[in-house]
């Protein structure tokens, strides 16, 4: 008879000195940080030496599943990659579907700790409580396809492999890591830290089951919230055509990302079913209910909505074949599709404004040049010309002047993932302005707002009356705290947001269903209460390790000139721009409910807190 | 006569891929999560883009049970159903024969593993719990003529 599991394995692996050591996390820091994110966030604390070069040997690479990933529970296919960010400078957290954090589990680790550098490129392979770290020459320079479909054919095709691409190698600070050709740990440039550690890929094969505490319970559960996910149109409407479905109503809003950001209205051919043309079928990550993943007919996945704005209209590619053509190169290179596709709309407009020249850009850049922006996406991946110093992202600010900073569509040193423009809705623009990890949406995203839904129900959901017109800036902090505290706890289970309560829907798996699934699981009984408490942990011990790193306050909790500035040109959002007065009221709000200080600081009790828990950790 | 046989089915342009069917029936006859201990494996390997489906197909002669010579597989001559117990001495001469390659090793316990339909419960679990409807268990009258890949698709 096999041994009992313990609830969380961590490997710590050492690849300066090729050691690989156990460590447990007690049951204690598990009610704590519960996994995934809110763990990773942990050890990052626990380990991460100050000041460190992110790109140096010191930084440290953390691959954590969540506490449901792996078990029935629906799309429970999650794992989080958290490093510090070459690109931003503060917390580097990215969270990636696939099959690769489930296969960890089965392979007896929820988590990899990953310290040092290789000497020679390598790649860690995970087998039934075994971790072996072998040379991976064969595999390095390959692209991310190339990569998968060289180690299935290596070593057999049931194993998981999430790898790194040429721009990983070539420590691009956006960079991302990948799980098969398309799913992507795709913020805060984690790629270009496996690459700085020689690290190509992580494969994994688990043959040993996962433990549930409730089998049959957990079988039933499932197919209740199966059957009750399956009710909701948004997420059949994402099984049908994925997420491509939200750009015609940010288009019809007159609020798309376009020719970085000075326009706000594009072409038709990107709405969803003009890309819809090009995709073959549609999958699912690991346990998936929603399958929102498609498979394109030029040889690779996506786009995502992200994908078409992004390498679409923000740099004014409106052919909808050519837009998948880049999606497919940009998947294929293992750049972050947000990152790239704002730092070349960044550098046509320096272009447009005189800051790059023929002469220093080798080229001429013009909106909508789909030949140019390929050869960029390229020269960017394999560091060549311009694409040497664009690789080197937000950074550059500092060497084109400060004044480039004001158009340059970024917060905190990362530029923004959603493709919609955020003047219009002022939650949305309170969110990302206050994100952990950068201009990003998947911290927040209040958008429930717009779906008019009445105020019984809302005042419900947030614990106080909500303004529901999107664009005051009336109780907006309200919406933003919590959808982030649900969203960091969905991300510390390890499930999708698709499914997650207030992501895209008023319903969908709330905190009761969570409570449900994490006891089914782990027989951890967590109330609605526990659950949100951790979601504060773990944002404020993010807000903790961005203070310690780069003095992260309040004077960083904003956002790019051109929002505030620049009011929005067309259709009905024309005119929508965000005041200063506003957002520094809403902030005010904002800091508030976290119980932080006018200027966005922790108190010093949550300090000691937190610091209590990381020296209670071995 | 051949016996008229419900059989679990596969619909590959529906199935997205999502190993529930094999998780769910690993923590039915595991009690343990893991779609590789599932009785039931379908799998698309997203960059070869193949589908295959190993199930037990229930044999009307079944090669299995002529293999085994601890005669621990059995044939119900009601159901159909091919089953084995826990007298399996894991020789593995059934996996050797199985022309679907459906019978499983568990090398912890060292004995064969195969579907039974989940005969004692409402139907197979892995047909109840697909997401999209593409696993049925139905009679099918002329497997040769009924086009394997058919019917609705998630795209």
């Amino acid at each position: 008879m096999e041994e009992k599991r313990p609830l969380c394995v961590n490997a710590i692996v050492d690849l300066t000195e090729s050691t690989v050591a156990i460590v447990e996390t007690s049951e204690e820091i598990i009610r704590n940080f519960v996994g995934g994110r809110g763990l990773n966030m942990h050890y990052l604390y626990k380990y991460l030496k100050p000041q460190v070069d992110p790109l140096s040997p010191d930084n440290v690479l953390i691959l954590g599943t969540g506490l449901l990933t792996g078990t029935l529970a629906p799309n429970s296919g999650r794992h989080s990659v958290t490093c510090k960010s070459p690109e931003s400078g503060i917390i580097g957290d990215s969270n990636i579907g696939g099959f690769l954090g489930p296969e960890m589990r089965f392979a007896g680790f929820d988590r990899l700790i990953i310290l040092g550098k290789a000497d020679k490129p390598v790649y860690l392979y995970l087998e039934d409580g075994k971790i072996e770290i072998r040379d991976a020459s064969d595999y390095w320079g390959l692209l991310c396809s190339e990569t998968d479909a060289k180690f299935h054919y290596d070593l057999g095709s049931d194993v998981e492999v999430q790898s790194i691409g040429p721009a990983g190698e070539n420590l691009v600070r956006f960079a991302c890591t990948r799980y098969g050709v398309k799913n992507a740990a795709g913020r805060c440039g984690t790629g270009a830290v496996w690459g700085s550690k020689n690290l190509k890929a992580v494969v994994a094969r688990g043959t040993r089951g996962l433990p549930v505490y409730d089998p049959q319970g957990m079988i039933d559960k499932y197919t209740e919230l199966r059957d009750y996910l399956k009710e909701s149109k948004v997420i059949n409407v994402l099984g049908r055509v994925g997420t491509p479905l939200l750009y015609d109503v940010s288009n019809y809003l007159g609020a798309i990302r376009t020719h970085n950001s000075q326009q706000t209205v594009f072409s038709d051919s990107l709405n969803a079913e003009e890309v819809h043309k090009h995709v073959s079928k549609m999958l699912g990550c690991y346990g998936c209910v929603v399958h929102c993943r498609h498979r394109n007919t030029l040889g690779g996945e996506g786009p995502e909505y992200t994908t078409e704005v992004l390498l679409g209209a923000n740099i004014g590619v409106a052919d909808t074949g050519k837009m998948i053509d880049l999606n497919n190169i940009v998947n294929d290179l293992g750049l972050d599709v947000s990152s790239t596709g704002t730092y070349i709309a960044w550098a046509i407009e320096l272009f447009e404004k005189g800051y790059l020249t023929e002469e220093t850009a080798g080229r001429i850049l013009r909106f909508g040049d789909y030949n140019m922006a390929r050869q960029l996406i390229y020269d960017i991946a394999y560091r060549r010309g311009l694409g040497d110093t664009l690789a080197e992202g937000s950074k550059l600010v500092d060497k084109f002047g400060p004044e480039t900073a004001d158009f340059l569509i970024a917060i905190k040193g990362l530029p923004q993932s959603d493709p919609h423009d955020v003047r219009y809705l002022k939650g949305f623009a309170l969110g990302i302005a206050t994100s952990s990890r950068g201009a990003d949406h998947l911290r927040s995203r209040p958008t429930l707002e717009i779906l008019d839904l009445p105020t019984s129900f809302t005042t419900q959901l947030y614990g106080e009356p909500v303004d529901p017109n999107p664009t005051s800036y009336e109780s907006k902090s309200r919406v933003v705290y919590f959808s982030e505290t649900i969203f960091a706890v969905v991300d510390c289970m390890g499930i999708c947001k698709f499914v997650c309560h207030g992501f895209n829907s008023p319903r969908n798996l709330n905190y009761d269903h969570f409570s449900e699934l994490t006891r089914l699981a782990t027989g951890l009984e967590f109330s609605k209460e526990e659950l949100q408490s951790v979601g504060r942990r773990v944002i404020d011990q993010e807000r903790l390790i961005n203070f310690q790193e780069k003095g992260i306050t309040r004077k960083d909790d904003t956002l790019p000139a051109r929002y505030f500035d620049e009011p929005m040109p067309s259709a009905r959002a024309k005119g929508s721009h965000i005041s200063r007065e506003g957002f520094n009221k809403m902030l005010d709000e904002y800091y508030e409910l976290c119980g932080w200080d006018k200027n966005g600081m922790l108190p010093q009790e949550r300090i000691a807190e937190l610091n209590k828990l990381r020296d209670l950790t071995k | 006569m051949a016996l008229k046989q419900k059989q679990i089915y596969c619909r590959p342009d529906l199935c997205i891929g999502c190993r529930i069917c094999a998780n769910a029936c690993a923590l039915t006859h595991e009690g343990a999560a893991n779609p590789r201990l599932g009785r039931i494996n379908i799998r698309q390997n997203l960059f070869e883009r193949y589908e295959f489906q190993e199930l037990c197909r229930h044999c009307d002669d079944p090669p299995c049970l002529d293999a085994c010579m601890v005669g621990c597989i059995e044939k119900d001559e009601d159901t159909g159903i091919v089953t084995n117990d826990d007298r399996c001495v894991g020789c593995w001469m059934c996996v050797m024969v199985c022309p679907y390659g459906s019978m499983r090793r568990d090398l912890i316990k060292q004995i064969a593993v195969k579907c039974d339909q989940c005969k004692d419960k409402d139907g197979p679990v892995c047909v109840n719990v697909c997401p999209t409807g593409a696993l049925v268990f139905e009679e099918r009258e002329d497997l040769p003529e009924e086009p394997f890949i058919s019917g609705p698709s998630v795209t």
